[in-house]
């Protein structure tokens, strides 16, 4: 959360000479980050950005009160300005006292309870100091009677909220603090109508009416309206968990709700509510018609939290002479106790974030400052153990080969359209869907990478040729349990298919694997792509682009990282060609693995070239024990043509010897 | 030899065997060249005799192509006579370009990044994208419901939940590899992570995709401490931009690491003054980039990965991939979402 505070606010409550650059440096090392400093006018303002843990920051004062410690660290002197609002100071003013509403807390989650009639609230406009501030921190302005509650929010740090005291007698006089049930419904008080889940903390009448969401936003039925003329000002301490729940259930996420909800200090109460009566008095000439109602059923005792000096150096990797440690908790409010080696520290009531011995040791250490600690490698020993289902070398050696050899790499969004979805080899409902997506064009988790490339593809349609690849997660839902993420690595290219072909057997050829075959399937220009006979993706031709999906896991055992050396040949080998013609659509792969298959002399088979159905296949013959002559290639020969011929219904072109 | 028929296919390939011969001929002396190729019982003529061997229909097919074989070789060798007699080579020619495709950035990035991390014995692992609500934040100290979890903007996907581990969630952040890194390691330390993967957060605009990528580093150990975190960032500061790069750390919150910093790189622009000769510098605006977040692992979230806290401490950091790499001197992408695009033109400048 950010807040915006004005210099000149924030010196209310911080004596000090520092100029704002420094307080933003300073408090930006060792605090809240201040983000920007800007100016407006006259005056400078901070924009501070304040962390969920720290709502006691969340305030001019709470502010002011980290930036006297800090100051102070950097030699510069610094001073929180003290605080004497107490409820001592409330005393009835008016002349006739004013019964206060019964309050009745059934739900037993409220841990303080505060309120106080004002009479004879004027109507006034809002001061101009006071309203130049508010348009400083982005508020918006009313008048003084709606305003005050915002102005002293900002600067103590609690929500407080202004009823209209005489609406709250009308609709029975009793403030009953109870859970809402399913289906009760109620208005706030900006006109908005809303219904229960239930659940909810909220505040009733006798009748049962909502009256108030408190924490999070007036109902329209008891808020101060135009005709107000007595206020009863409120402060509550409700269970954050309930008033997060309330707030995100309908959206209703007000400054007051994102305080509450992170837990302020039921303290607060006090000086918040007595900054706010002062300024009824001083600018709207109210009277204080009724006593301080406060009741603190359930006062959290802040923990006493056990740190041993070894583990504070531990963390810092040196060692802070005891004395330091001391002086740093104090200025932060703490309480210290030390017996020889153990600091006890009791942590402020505002300070909810400091539980365990490490909360204290951060609080030592920013203040002491990080960028006082010396920065070093560490000596400790190196992990030996990797994982073993994944080869991040192989996929770095696959992606810098397709690149270099022309591919380029992409990377889409693994999330997708319905359309998208459609285009894959899944149906739509197959795929995982997003219950919260932000878009609809990235709604499903893609179970294929294909439809992703051949967009990429068709959105380039102007160049003239383009071929891309991504290496990536598909991810196909279980049964049960997470959905599977497989690594694909997947091409398009409107390349001719042989030399898209040839791409994929050369990538394959740097891993060392070879016998790479393609199996194709009947009355479809696809097919599965095989080593041996394992099924390592699929092929398909559509529309002249050529699409090849791997599963690059299925790759990885039969990568070799080098080949098994052959001993170089001492005999010469023969060489010659074949020119068959075939039948149409007759695959020649088979062919060719035949004629391979036929003779352990057989050492290569090549296609040379295709003219019209005419095949033209160069053959290497070669024995490794001596130099085969015309006459031990001449049985080879004839077997291959006798059974090309029969198994293909070929015809060889020319005649054997 | 087999005696057949030789087929128009074959021919042609001849036909450029005979051209490609010429080309990468070392002989320089062209009159000897001439000779080899068109004399009398020259490469051509030799060539010329095999149409006796051709079908007779195709016969007039393979006159065509052995016609335009020797104007073709007619033309070369008068070139290179022209060539020698000038001695004249025009080095202004345009060069012939290899096809050239482009490692995406994101994966130069990552590349370059896992190599710097290696050299000081980090390991690289991968987890899973598509996680438990626990891996994600319940083992990282944010129960459910917890204010902390409004940070991450977390997408949910429509799968059946599990009693305990949650639902199933996009990961918003790496930091799911924490605990199930100290599973691996069944509790056993040393570890040196560095987990790269794809995150998914839903925000959308100029300096944030849907999609995008972030890399974590864990470090447990006994006697890890914050200067051991400083050092690493340092490190990683100077190799990835630059000798003189140095890092800082600022206090955050983060609810599975206590301390919790911010983690800003010095502009090495301006080395962290916020001033070029006096004006305010333009690319980093105060000195300092702010990149990511670290600290120090939480004690639960040891505890959720079976290492006693009490024994060992360490570190973690985790940032965006496209944030860090952007901010490398003289990059200038302005828009983030360009990596994510089906442009080429962005992609070939890579």
């Amino acid at each position: 959360m950010n807040i915006l505070i004005p210099h000149h606010w924030l010196l209310e409550q911080l004596k000090t000479e520092a100029v704002p650059e420094k307080i933003q440096e300073y408090l930006s090392l060792s605090g809240p980050s201040i983000e920007r400093v800007y100016e407006h006018g006259r005056e400078r303002v901070y924009d501070i950005e304040i962390t969920t843990n720290r709502v006691d920051s969340m305030s001019v004062r709470g502010v002011a009160r980290e930036a006297a410690v800090i100051l102070k660290q950097f030699d510069i002197p610094a001073k929180l300005v003290k605080n004497s609002l107490s409820f001592a100071q409330i005393k009835p003013t008016s002349k006739q006292l004013l019964p206060l509403p019964k309050i009745t807390d059934k739900t037993k989650l409220c841990s303080r309870m505060s309120g106080v009639i004002l009479q004879n609230v004027q109507r006034q406009p809002t001061p101009k100091w006071m309203a130049d501030r508010l348009q400083l921190i982005e508020a918006n302005v009313h008048d003084a009677a709606i305003d005050i509650t915002n102005y002293v929010t900002h600067e103590q740090g609690h929500p407080i909220h202004a009823f209209d005291y005489d609406r709250i007698m009308q609709l029975g006089g009793e403030i009953i603090i109870t859970l809402a049930k399913k289906g009760e419904k109620f208005t706030t008080l900006d006109g908005e109508n809303y219904v229960a889940t239930g659940g909810e903390v909220v505040y009733k009448n006798p009748a049962g009416k909502i009256i108030d969401l408190p924490a999070i936003k007036g109902t329209s039925n008891s808020a101060v309206s135009a005709n107000t003329k007595n206020i009863l000002l409120w402060i509550e301490s409700i269970d954050p968990t309930k008033i997060r729940f309330a707030s995100m259930t309908h959206a209703i996420r007000t400054v007051a709700a994102q305080l509450a909800e992170k837990g302020i200090d039921p303290h607060l109460a006090e000086p918040t509510m007595v900054k706010a009566v002062q300024l009824y008095q001083e600018l709207c000439n109210a009277q204080i018609a009724s006593e301080v109602y406060d009741a603190f059923p359930n006062q959290k005792i802040p923990p006493t939290i056990t740190l041993d000096l070894h583990k504070i150096h531990a963390y810092l990797g040196l060692v802070l002479p005891t004395k330091k440690i001391i002086d740093i908790l104090s200025a932060l409010e703490c309480q210290v106790k030390i017996t020889r080696e153990t600091l006890r520290i009791i942590p402020p009531t505002f300070r909810r974030d400091l539980n365990i011995p490490v909360d204290i040791i951060e609080e030592i250490a920013r203040i002491y400052g990080y960028h006082q600690l010396p920065s070093k490698l560490m000596a400790t020993s190196i992990p030996l153990s990797q994982q073993t289902d994944t080869n991040f070398q192989a996929e770095n050696i696959a992606k810098h080969y397709l690149s270099n050899i022309g591919w380029q790499e992409v990377y889409t969004y693994s999330l997708i359209s319905e359309e998208l979805a459609k285009k894959s080899n899944w149906s739509v409902a197959s795929h995982a869907k997003l219950i919260n997506p932000l878009t609809d064009d990235k709604t499903y988790l893609r179970r294929s990478l294909i439809p992703s490339l051949l967009q990429v593809i068709e959105t380039n349609s102007h160049l003239p040729e383009l071929s891309v690849f991504e290496l990536a997660h598909v991810y196909h839902p279980q049964n049960h349990g997470l959905p599977k993420e497989v690594l694909h690595l997947s091409l398009a290219s409107n390349k001719s298919f042989p030399k898209v072909k040839g791409d994929l057997i050369s990538l394959l050829k740097k891993f060392h694997i070879s016998n790479v075959t393609v199996k194709p399937n009947l009355n479809e220009d696809a097919g599965f792509i095989k080593v041996d006979d394992i099924r390592i993706g699929q092929l398909k031709v559509i529309d002249k682009i050529t699409i090849i999906e791997i599963i690059f896991t299925q790759l990885l055992p039969l990568m070799k990282t080098h080949p098994h050396y052959q001993p170089l040949p001492k005999t010469a080998s023969v060489i010659e060609q074949l020119t068959f013609t075939l039948p149409t659509k007759t695959f020649i792969g088979p062919i060719i693995t035949d004629i391979s298959e036929l003779s352990p002399k057989i050492k290569t088979v090549l296609l040379k070239g295709v003219y019209q159905q005419n095949y033209t296949l160069t053959i290497e013959y070669w024995d490794p024990q001596k130099n085969l002559t015309n006459e031990n290639v001449r049985p080879l020969r004839k077997r291959i043509v006798k059974v090309i011929e029969k198994t293909y219904q070929a015809k060889l072109v020319g005649k054997l010897e | 030899m087999v005696y057949m028929e030789i087929s128009l296919t074959s021919l042609e390939q001849a036909i450029q065997t005979l051209e490609q011969q010429l080309d990468h001929e070392t002989e320089l002396d062209p009159q000897k060249l001439n000779t080899k190729y068109l004399g009398k019982r020259g490469l051509f003529n030799e060539l010329s005799k095999q149409i006796k061997d051709i079908s007779p229909k195709d016969r007039k097919q393979a006159g065509k192509l052995l016609n335009a074989l020797k104007n073709s070789l007619q033309t070369k060798l008068g070139n290179l006579q022209l060539h020698k007699a000038e001695d004249w080579v025009d080095l202004t020619f345009p060069g012939t370009l290899p096809p050239q495709g482009h490692l995406h950035p994101v994966s130069q990035a990552i590349e370059e990044i896992s190599e710097i991390f290696k050299k000081i014995g980090f390991t690289r692992a991968r987890y899973p994208e598509v996680d438990w609500d626990y891996y994600a934040f319940g083992s990282l100290n944010m129960p459910p419901d917890h204010p902390a979890r409004d940070e991450w903007e977390t997408f949910f996907v429509d799968l059946p939940a599990d009693k305990k581990m949650g639902k199933i969630v996009l990961t918003p952040h790496t930091s799911n590899g924490q605990v199930r890194e100290m599973e691996r390691l069944k509790g056993k330390p040393p570890i040196r992570m560095i987990n790269i993967a794809r995150c998914y957060r839903r925000q959308q605009d100029v300096t944030h995709t849907q999609m995008f990528h972030q890399f974590e580093g864990l470090v447990v150990d006994q006697g890890i401490n914050i200067q051991h975190l400083k050092g690493t960032l340092d490190y990683f500061a100077k190799e990835f931009y630059g000798p003189g790069t140095k890092s800082r750390i600022r206090p955050f919150h983060f609810q599975f690491t206590e301390p919790s910093f911010e983690v800003d790189f010095s502009c090495h622009l301006c080395h962290g003054t916020g001033l070029i000769g006096g004006e305010k510098c333009s690319f980093c605006k105060s000195g300092w980039h702010e990149v990511g977040g670290a600290g120090m692992v939480h004690p639960n979230v040891l505890k959720a990965g079976g290492i006693d806290p009490n024994k060992y401490t360490g570190f973690a950091f985790g940032w965006g991939v496209e944030r860090t790499y952007t901010l490398k001197e003289g990059l200038n992408i302005d828009d983030i979402r360009l990596l994510y695009s089906e442009e080429m033109r962005f992609f070939e400048q890579f």
